[in-house]
């Protein structure tokens, strides 16, 4: 259904108040040069605080597509989603699918900016670490950003210290001053996972975690994931594999471009 | 924080972008090149053109000169802002060596020695006067000779300090040596010129060095002055002396100092033809540098009296052709007046410009002036005399290079734009490398507005360190310059700064302050300009693509 067939979804609010992320008919197309590549139909998704949700799917389904969205790294064509109970996007009529480089001047934008800083954690299947900086530089980073130069040498000793205590969770804490290259895939995962975790956001967005790992390293990250579930950390899982999915208190199915519940 | 933090971490980890960096130092320290030696040379010549003009130039352009000059000197020297004037004659000539009967021509300028040491800066360019004060006349003299006191036995020493014996002192005549002790107790040393045999031995005595060129006694009696008494003649220094390439000078044996030279005049006739050359023997006394090749290279300096004399422009009897009876005077001429100025009078600054006004005016009144019977000729001489400053009288030197300065200084900062272009194209390549880094820091909070900052702080780092660095390179560069040329002549033969072409004989140069904050500021705007298109590619990259980059 076309948003000109139905009511906006972003106009409507969210179906249930007590859930701290909901996704509500998310549509996403891909111009592939004359055809057009539709990946998600209409997702609904509702993830309460707290929760440990898998979305399995193929290869291609569109199972990181909806995690960027639900992240605020990508944007919909259409739908709405709401974080905490306000929207992310602008409404479709007037929302801009690509951002420049004054993207900042746009106050959705500087929303999902805000967003992505302090609510959400990001960890890919590729870890993307930065090899320039060491472990604790690429774990600080993420403290780095929205920190003004200014106010940065009175927050640094809490940043670093946040960082050292992540570190020490994920098991890094004597691998601060290697550089990515220096350390296996589980070990960059964890940096990955540390990263995603220093600044406390209140969602853990996780991409195929597993998918780079052998099934020792796997194994022992989940093993950190449902730790951090048991600390009451809100996780959203995308995984093709249904051993990793099983893990989870729930799991959704991303098929047709659309979600449903295995 | 993120933006400076990884933009001094690509500074130091990406090693492409010390290309940028080169590319930055090189174009900041070339134009900061070409600033200071056009500078250089504009400032010297500024500075010469004052040190040999004095502040005010009084002039008619003519070869005949002009009538008046002592009568208004007397006129003007009672005004407070004049300090002091004097007369200069000009004239051409053939200059001769006797003992090697060299010949060349020469630009002749006859002055009152003493009147010009107060009014510019020529004495400074003497070269006996320095280590002999007092001893440089232009009067009629006798050849000073180096003789041996027998009281006073020495001993001599070798290059390497040995003893090789002992001998009597060599001495100048008593008023020679006395100037020479005196400024070797004020510690002035010659430590440029190459030491000769005598000084070597006097060196190795702990005794005053007899610095230049002497002849000897020929019968190692004691020191005296020896043959005619001839009026003196002060020779340009590149005209009897060798430039070494360490910027030494060196003195020939065969031109010690009080030898005789010839000069050749052509006095102009009252009809303003040239119709009887006089020939006049001087002793040559000191040579003379003032900086200017083409000053020193050509112009000797004698007594001005002498040389009206000798071009027969000095005051004569005017005589009734009709009756032969003496009716007056013809006045004697001068070429030029050059004026020194005090700094201020009664606590105001003195103005040039108008102090020249009031000198032309008041040359110009002298013509109708009753005091005076002047003929028509003297009368159409005075008319033409103008009073200029030194910068009006050469500014047909000094706006052509100005503008040369400006001009090159354009041209140069327009090639430079290849560093724009560079680092353009080195922060774009940074950027298509960095991708995925990109897409990371915006998966974690990092605005496109702060991506695109990275970039834009990185290119001005980039041209911070390049400016900084070429600055730096710029101003060695700039201080060693002239060492550099005599290296490039001595190894290859290859001398850029052609002084015969520029007039100055070193490659003149000034590194100004604010020329070198110019051009820090430029190349640091101008690699900042050269990061913007990387910046907002940077900036405009979606993070889902930019993770996906391969």
């Amino acid at each position: 259904m076309s948003s000109a067939t139905r009511p906006s979804a972003a106009a409507r609010p969210p179906a249930s108040a007590d859930a701290l992320l909901v996704a509500e008919a998310v549509q996403k197309t891909y111009a592939m040069g004359r055809t057009t590549l539709v990946v998600l139909r209409g997702c609904d998704l509702r993830v309460r605080a707290g929760e440990f949700v898998a979305i399995m799917g193929k290869s291609g389904s569109g199972k990181s597509t909806l995690l960027h969205i639900l992240g605020a790294l990508d944007v919909p064509q259409d739908g709405q989603v709401y974080f905490g109970g306000a929207p992310v996007f602008a409404p479709p009529g007037r929302r801009r699918l690509r951002t420049t480089a004054l993207d900042v001047l746009s106050a959705a934008e500087r929303r999902r900016i805000a967003l992505r800083r302090r609510a959400f954690g990001f960890v890919f299947q590729f870890y993307h670490l930065l090899p320039e900086l060491n472990v604790l530089e690429n774990v600080l980073l993420a403290r780095m950003v929205g920190t003004r130069v200014l106010a940065w040498p009175a927050a640094r000793a809490a940043a670093r210290a946040d960082a050292l205590a992540i570190l020490e969770r994920v098991g890094l804490r004597d691998r601060l001053r290697h550089r990515p290259s220096e350390l296996s895939g589980g070990e960059r995962q964890r940096v990955a996972i540390a990263r995603a975790l220093v600044h406390r956001p209140q969602i853990l967005l996780a991409d195929e975690p597993t998918g780079n790992l052998d099934a020792e390293n796997g194994a022992a990250l989940l093993a950190l994931l449902k730790g951090l579930h048991a600390d009451g950390q809100t996780i959203v899982l995308v995984t093709h594999d249904p051993g990793v999915a099983a893990q989870a208190d729930r799991v959704l199915l991303l098929e047709g471009g659309r979600l449903r519940t295995v | 924080m993120y933006k400076l933090f990884l933009t001094l971490r690509y500074l130091r980890k990406r090693r492409i972008a010390y290309f940028a960096i080169a590319a930055v130092m090189l174009c900041s320290a070339m134009v900061l090149i070409v600033m200071s030696v056009m500078g250089g040379f504009l400032d010297l010549l500024k500075t010469k053109a004052r040190g040999l003009l004095g502040d005010i130039i009084i002039d008619n352009r003519s070869y005949s000169g002009f009538p008046l000059y002592d009568e208004f000197i007397a006129d003007i020297s009672a005004w407070p802002e004049i300090e002091k004037a004097t007369p200069v004659l000009y004239s051409y000539g053939l200059l001769r060596f006797s003992e090697t009967t060299q010949t060349q021509t020469v630009r002749v300028v006859g002055i009152r020695l003493a009147d010009v040491y107060v009014v510019n800066a020529f004495k400074s360019g003497l070269y006996y006067e320095t280590y002999y004060p007092g001893t440089t006349s232009l009067a009629p003299q006798a050849q000073p000779r180096v003789g041996f006191d027998v009281q006073q036995t020495i001993e001599i020493r070798d290059e390497r300090g040995t003893r090789v014996g002992t001998g009597p002192r060599p001495v100048l005549p008593p008023e020679y040596q006395a100037a020479l002790e005196r400024s070797w107790a004020a510690g002035l040393r010659d430590t440029l010129t190459p030491p000769t045999e005598l000084t070597a031995i006097l060196r190795g005595a702990g005794l005053p060095e007899i610095v230049g060129v002497y002849d000897l006694v020929d019968d190692h009696g004691p020191p005296r002055f020896t043959g005619n008494e001839l009026p003196g003649l002060i020779i340009g220094r590149d005209i009897i002396a060798e430039r070494l390439p360490t910027a030494a000078y060196k003195r020939f044996w065969a031109y010690p100092r009080g030898c005789v030279v010839a000069l050749t005049l052509l006095p102009l006739s009252a009809t303003g033809t040239a119709d009887i050359p006089v020939k006049q023997p001087f002793r040559y006394v000191d040579d003379s540098r003032t900086g200017i090749y083409e000053i020193d290279s050509q112009h000797v300096y004698c007594d001005f009296e002498l040389l009206q004399k000798l071009l027969q422009m000095h005051a004569t009897e005017r005589v009734d052709p009709e009756t032969g009876r003496t009716i007056g005077t013809v006045p004697g001429r001068a070429s030029q007046i050059q004026v020194k100025l005090r700094p201020q009078v009664a606590g105001r600054p003195v103005r040039p410009e108008a102090v020249a006004q009031r000198l032309s005016e008041h040359y110009h009144a002298l013509a109708a002036d009753p005091r005076f019977d002047l003929g028509f000729d003297d009368r159409l001489l005075i008319d033409r005399v103008e009073a200029l400053t030194w910068e009006e009288s050469q500014r047909h030197i000094i706006a052509p290079v100005e503008n040369e300065r400006r001009l090159v200084t354009i041209l140069f900062g327009i090639i430079s734009l290849v560093a724009v272009v560079l680092v353009l194209c080195i922060l774009y390549m940074i950027v298509l490398q960095k991708t995925r880094d990109i897409g990371i820091v915006k998966s974690i909070g990092g605005s496109s507005t702060g991506v695109a900052a990275i970039f834009v702080t990185y290119g001005a780092a980039v041209g911070l360190v390049g400016a900084l660095s070429g600055a730096a390179l710029g101003i060695v560069f700039v201080h060693h310059i002239n060492e550099i040329q005599d290296f490039l002549t001595w190894a290859f033969g290859w001398r850029v700064w052609s002084r015969e072409v520029y007039s100055f004989d070193a490659i003149p140069s000034t590194v100004r302050v604010e020329d070198t904050v110019a051009v820090i500021v430029a190349a640091i705007l101008a690699a900042t300009l050269g990061s913007l298109l990387a910046a907002w590619r940077a900036g405009a990259m979606q993070p889902v693509e930019a993770l996906r980059h391969e």
